[in-house]
């Protein structure tokens, strides 16, 4: 066996086991070590390759960027950041019908501003608002439905690690990528706002009126917030901004690691002086930092494996020229990506799905003509593989954030979240095809920074 | 229920020698992953000074040499030493939907699968890693290196671009990690044997 065939088998080996719970960068590695075996006829090669190759990809210099911000999302879960946001979006919205709801959202899209995980998100934002939404009389399915979309906002709005990963994967520039994410990222936000005043017109008993609070209140609670945005302007904004306005070009602040260390100390700093974070909050945030990064970098591991595996078969190369042969337009080739990911979405974990897929459906997409220019192509279909493998964190039956706002709220029945969430999954949709057929809503903020 | 019952009669000798070892593993493995945290917190504070030293290079200072490769090379280092808390605590991705609906006892034995071959394949990144060091490494008689299984001895010690770190320095360090996650798989696999056993799996 040989080609595409060989490559076929060997997907179907892995994820079969992966549905008998082998973890899944174990799966990606030993498939790729026994597929290399079996194509080169001797496991020397792949057993030489791994001398150096652990070391090799764990010092990859663009992957420094991952521990980082997970630090920063980790402490930043330890500082009180997120409950200053939600109380400024409430004191701002929280009298208008559904307005907690909706400060959630914004709350999340902050919060989403600083930490790149969607789950972290999701459960200081669920610990933060969940209680203050039941308190005011929201009903199960609103509360819990919103907070878990609200929680994929983290990964959407940069800094985001799933991009990361699909900027090193396919060879695009990961200052590019995050600014294209952020219209998009906020198009999400207001997304689900607008979804939030739909629901509560049809059913207001869902999302009762809270009193108006004064201006002064307003204003004075929207100033405590400040450290998220300095944090967000000076990161993020220090990446993609132009900052030396004498010099022509592009001048930016940090590279993208500096600005994720610069992230990682700022927070700890406000953390430390804020007097919310202790030394063994700080302690207890490096070792969620640890769990998240090992388990992202042992993926990482497993999939360049994997990916040795698939270039010796020069499957994508057969697919990407199959593809082009049957003179399919298209959209019509995304299109069946696209469902392809929201598919595999309701049971896959989103990292190996980007992993997995993104060397194989790539070259297909590359090959085809967008009318757009191959960098263009490349960031455009990263942001909507984010879009719909995030839609999969919130899809029932593996819906990770769906269990998440499920164990900080176990008396409410996952049955409630589930209905409460379709909504959201209903505006996700939408977003998809908005920015399927409107490409300019991605590319046009990246080709203002050239 | 049997389970409970006998995860909590303690007198067992093995179970005894089992909860020592855990305390110790886990107290090892915190430990290394603290470090692996505390060496991100400063790669992160050098390159704040590093990036505030180029800012102010009017004033006679400079961004810190060699502060790229800082990063790359601590992340890594950070990396291989939270590998073994993230076993330990059960932290890498499966797909549990479709063995969920198998009985507690099935759930184990395939926790079991995973962390075995876990196991197997920390002992194969230690092997390699070890040989990649001996490829690193150039010294030694060449028959204790032989007995080592260090293989050929290079000429020169290979360093790092800027700062001139050998490389060796770098594999070794990375050895306590990947040496860690050996001692901590085997340990998990001791401790899936005792949940299939008890017909359920406790809290990692």
């Amino acid at each position: 066996m040989t080609g595409l065939p060989l490559a076929l088998t060997a997907f179907g080996l892995m994820l079969s086991g992966v549905f008998l719970r082998v973890p899944i960068a174990l799966a990606m590695g030993l498939t790729g070590f026994f597929g290399t075996w079996y194509v080169i006829g001797t496991p020397a090669g792949p057993m030489a390759q791994m001398k150096t190759l652990t070391y090799e990809t764990f010092s990859n210099q663009g992957l420094a960027i991952i521990p980082l911000f997970l630090l920063m999302g980790q402490v930043a879960t330890r500082t009180g950041m997120s409950a200053a946001l939600f109380r400024a979006a409430s004191d701002w919205l929280g009298h208008k019908r559904g307005g907690i709801a909706m400060a959630a959202v914004g709350a999340c899209a902050g919060f989403g501003a600083i930490c790149g995980s969607s789950l972290a998100t999701a459960s200081t934002m669920g610990q933060v608002a969940l209680p203050e939404m039941r308190k005011r009389g929201y009903s199960d399915a609103l509360s819990t439905g919103v907070l878990a979309a609200g929680g994929t906002l983290g990964i959407l709005i940069p800094p985001s690690i799933i991009l990361v990963l699909y900027a090193i994967l396919a060879e695009q520039n990961i200052v590019k990528m995050f600014t294209a994410a952020l219209l998009p990222g906020l198009l999400a936000a207001i997304g689900y706002m607008i979804t939030v005043a739909i629901y509560v017109r049809l059913r207001p008993e869902a999302g009762p009126v809270g009193p108006r609070k004064p201006w002064s209140e307003r204003w004075s609670t929207l100033i405590a917030t400040w450290p998220v945005f300095a944090i967000f302007g000076l990161t993020i904004g220090g990446i993609i901004g132009d900052w030396n306005w004498s010099k022509p070009g592009d001048q930016a602040l940090f590279t993208p690691n500096e600005a994720a260390a610069f992230g990682a100390v700022a927070t700890t700093l406000y953390g430390f002086f804020g007097g919310k974070l202790n030394l063994s909050g700080l302690l207890e945030s490096f070792l969620e930092t640890a769990k998240a990064t090992a388990m992202i970098f042992f993926i990482l591991l497993g999939a360049e494996v994997f990916k040795g595996f698939l270039a010796l078969t020069r499957a994508p190369d057969q697919l990407a020229g199959w593809v082009l042969e049957q003179g399919l337009a298209p959209m019509l080739v995304l299109t069946a990506m696209l469902l392809c990911y929201l598919v595999f979405g309701c049971v896959m974990e989103s990292l190996s799905m980007i992993l997995l897929t993104v060397p194989i459906f790539l070259p297909v997409i590359e090959a085809l003509d967008f009318g757009m220019s191959a960098e263009q192509t490349a960031i455009w279909f990263g942001i909507l593989a984010l879009i719909v493998v995030e839609v999969g964190l919130i899809t029932p039956p593996v819906g990770m954030n769906l269990f998440i706002l499920n164990g900080v709220a176990p008396d409410i029945r996952i049955g409630r979240t589930y209905a409460g969430v379709a909504p959201f999954i209903l505006s996700d949709l939408l977003r998809v095809a908005l920015l399927v057929n409107f490409p300019a809503i991605t590319l046009w903020l990246v080709s203002m920074i050239g | 229920m049997r389970g409970l019952i006998r995860a909590n009669s303690g007198t067992d000798v093995t179970e005894k020698t089992a909860g020592r070892v855990g305390v110790l593993v886990e107290a090892g493995a915190r430990a290394l992953a603290w470090l692996g945290g505390a060496i991100l917190l400063a790669l992160a504070a050098m390159t704040v000074l590093s990036i505030l030293g180029r800012a102010l290079d009017g004033f006679g200072l400079s961004a810190l040499r060699g502060d790229y490769e800082m990063v790359a090379n601590g992340c890594a280092l950070a990396v291989f030493f939270f590998l073994p808390w993230c076993q330990l605590k059960r932290g890498h991705v499966t797909v549990d939907i479709l063995t969920d609906r198998f009985p507690p006892r099935v759930q184990a034995l395939f926790g079991l699968m995973g962390d075995l071959l876990i196991t197997l394949a920390s002992i194969v990144i230690l092997r390699q890693l070890w040989f990649g060091f001996g490829e690193k490494f150039p010294y030694g008689s060449d028959g204790l290196r032989a007995v080592l299984g260090m293989g050929y001895k290079p000429f020169y010690p290979e360093t790092t671009y800027e700062l001139q770190i050998p490389v060796w320095t770098l594999y070794a360090t990375a050895l306590v990690g990947a040496a860690m996650m050996v001692l901590v798989g085997l340990y998990t696999v001791g401790r899936a044997v005792r949940w299939v056993r008890d017909g359920q799996e406790g809290t990692p």
